[in-house]
């Protein structure tokens, strides 16, 4: 498949700078890394002297739920400025998409790419693993050898994981 | 291109001004479907032809309905329309889809200005057809109200009518900074209207991907500076001067470019631009497409030069 067609995000590494088109804001950052460049957004953002909700840190399951509490009530002209690694990034703009954002509302900066979640199409599980595409990952849930695929659903926010050895039977090719 | 020869199966003033028109065919067989906030363009007589938008809901239409605003400063064509009766036969284009509803949009906001109520009056009935979230905005010239019972009826409190510039503009003010994210909201009428609906929702915080306009009346355009068409495939120049467009020259030149409407709307003059930097003018291509194509109707060249793959 040509790269151009990719579904693999290749989302801004380093800082894209504030949005300054919205009314209101909300800045959400994982990890250290990922906090002085959200903090600045926060502080440039209170300069502008617009509403802004700003979560640093903190359980990423908490975070989301709180972040999904927030997407229903927003108004147009809210903006969403995420920043960590992109584990943490892909989960959260797949709560805003599907409460209606659009890529235009939100900006991204990813800090680090070593960690996937990678669903399992045998058991519909998703596993958090240190592991690049093209490599293989244990299932946490049915414990298959799985082939992390060169593709990514935006709204489960994981990249499809396979048996990697389906068509062989103890270890010989069928 | 293709048309539909068509007869005329109703033709009342419906406002003052304002004559509702129903086209159908003569053995009343179904029309070519289309989604609400589709045009065509018919012709007026003279070589003159104007896009109006449908009204008629439009899953397998026996007849397609318009509304037509009397022009009297205009070229003829809404005359003509005007004076078109019952068993009157009239040629109309296809239906073409360029101010659909989004069907991801968690509600829609529409506002209209004067004879920019037909496309809402087919957005608004969709959206209650298949329970869309919808709120109109109308505003209008006192005694010019066509449709308001209708939409009244449809609507209930979700349509806001008025005739009244400083409501509008309250009315606006409090829709733009009021709709849950995911709303997209779609214009139609006059240009300042539209020009004042677009700053006022920017300054709102709404990004463009939300907002979605129809120029029922097209900009006046202004005559241009003169270029030259440099024809890729046969290696020739055409000039275009000052005033006149360049599917004009090209025609001049002996080269037929497709084309319908003539005000930038239906798409159909496109040409790939392969050097050179067009002016565009046109409501038809998006954003990313404004590098390779151009509109020859309204559109001309920012560069001297403007080499299109014809």
């Amino acid at each position: 498949m040509g790269s151009a067609h990719t579904s693999v995000p290749r989302w801004p590494t380093s800082d894209p700078g504030l949005d300054r088109t919205g009314r209101s804001y909300a800045i959400l950052s994982f990890g250290p890394d990922a906090r002085p460049t959200a903090e600045g957004w926060h502080r440039q953002v209170v300069e502008l002297g617009r509403p802004v909700w700003a979560r640093h840190g903190g359980s990423a399951d908490e975070v989301l739920a709180e972040l999904a509490e927030r997407v229903e009530a927003a108004r147009v002209g809210w903006r969403l400025m995420l920043a960590g690694p992109q584990a943490d990034v892909l989960a959260a703009r797949a709560v805003a998409t599907s409460g209606g954002l659009l890529d235009a509302e939100i900006t991204l900066l990813v800090t680090d790419d070593r960690h996937r979640r990678v669903w399992c199409s045998h058991c519909d599980t998703t596993t958090l693993a240190e592991v690049a595409t093209g490599d293989v990952t244990g299932c946490s849930g049915c414990g298959r050898s799985l082939l992390v695929h060169h593709h990514v659903s935006r709204r489960n926010a994981a990249y499809l994981g396979f048996m990697v050895d389906a068509e062989t039977i103890d270890g010989e090719a069928v | 291109m293709t048309t539909l020869a068509l007869v005329v199966g109703h033709s009342e003033e419906i406002a003052p001004g304002i004559r509702e028109l129903s086209f159908s065919r003569t053995d009343g067989g179904v029309l070519p479907a289309h989604p609400a906030g589709s045009h065509v363009v018919v012709d007026c007589g003279e070589g003159r032809r104007n896009a109006y938008s449908l009204t008629n809901p439009g899953a397998d239409p026996r007849e397609y309905r318009i509304a037509v605003l009397h022009k009297s400063d205009g070229a003829g064509g809404s005359g003509h329309m005007h004076s078109l009766r019952v068993g009157d036969t009239v040629t109309v284009s296809r239906p073409r889809s360029a101010f659909a509803p989004v069907s991801t949009a968690r509600r829609h906001l529409l506002v209209a200005g004067g004879i920019g109520i037909t496309p809402m009056l087919a957005h608004a009935r969709d959206a209650v057809r298949w329970g869309r979230d919808v709120d109109l905005i109308y505003v209008h010239r006192p005694g010019s109200e066509a449709f308001s019972d209708e939409l009244a009826a449809l609507l209930g409190d979700r349509l806001a009518e008025t005739t009244d510039e400083d409501e509008f503009g309250r009315l606006l003010d409090k829709a733009l900074t009021g709709q849950p994210i995911g709303t997209h909201l779609y214009v139609c009428g006059p240009g300042p209207l539209l020009d004042r609906v677009l700053a006022d929702a920017a300054a709102a915080g709404w990004p463009p991907e939300r907002l979605h306009l129809e120029r029922f009346v097209p900009a006046a355009l202004d005559p241009g500076r003169e270029f030259v068409a440099r024809l890729a495939r046969s290696g020739r120049d055409v000039r275009v001067p000052s005033g006149r467009s360049l599917l004009d020259a090209l025609h001049e030149a002996g080269v037929a470019v497709p084309n319908m409407c003539r005000q930038g709307v239906c798409g159909e003059c496109k040409v790939p631009v392969l050097a050179g930097t067009p002016l565009h003018r046109d409501e038809f291509l998006a954003d990313d497409e404004r590098g390779a194509a151009v509109m020859c109707c309204v559109s001309r060249s920012k560069t001297e030069t403007l080499e299109i793959d014809l």
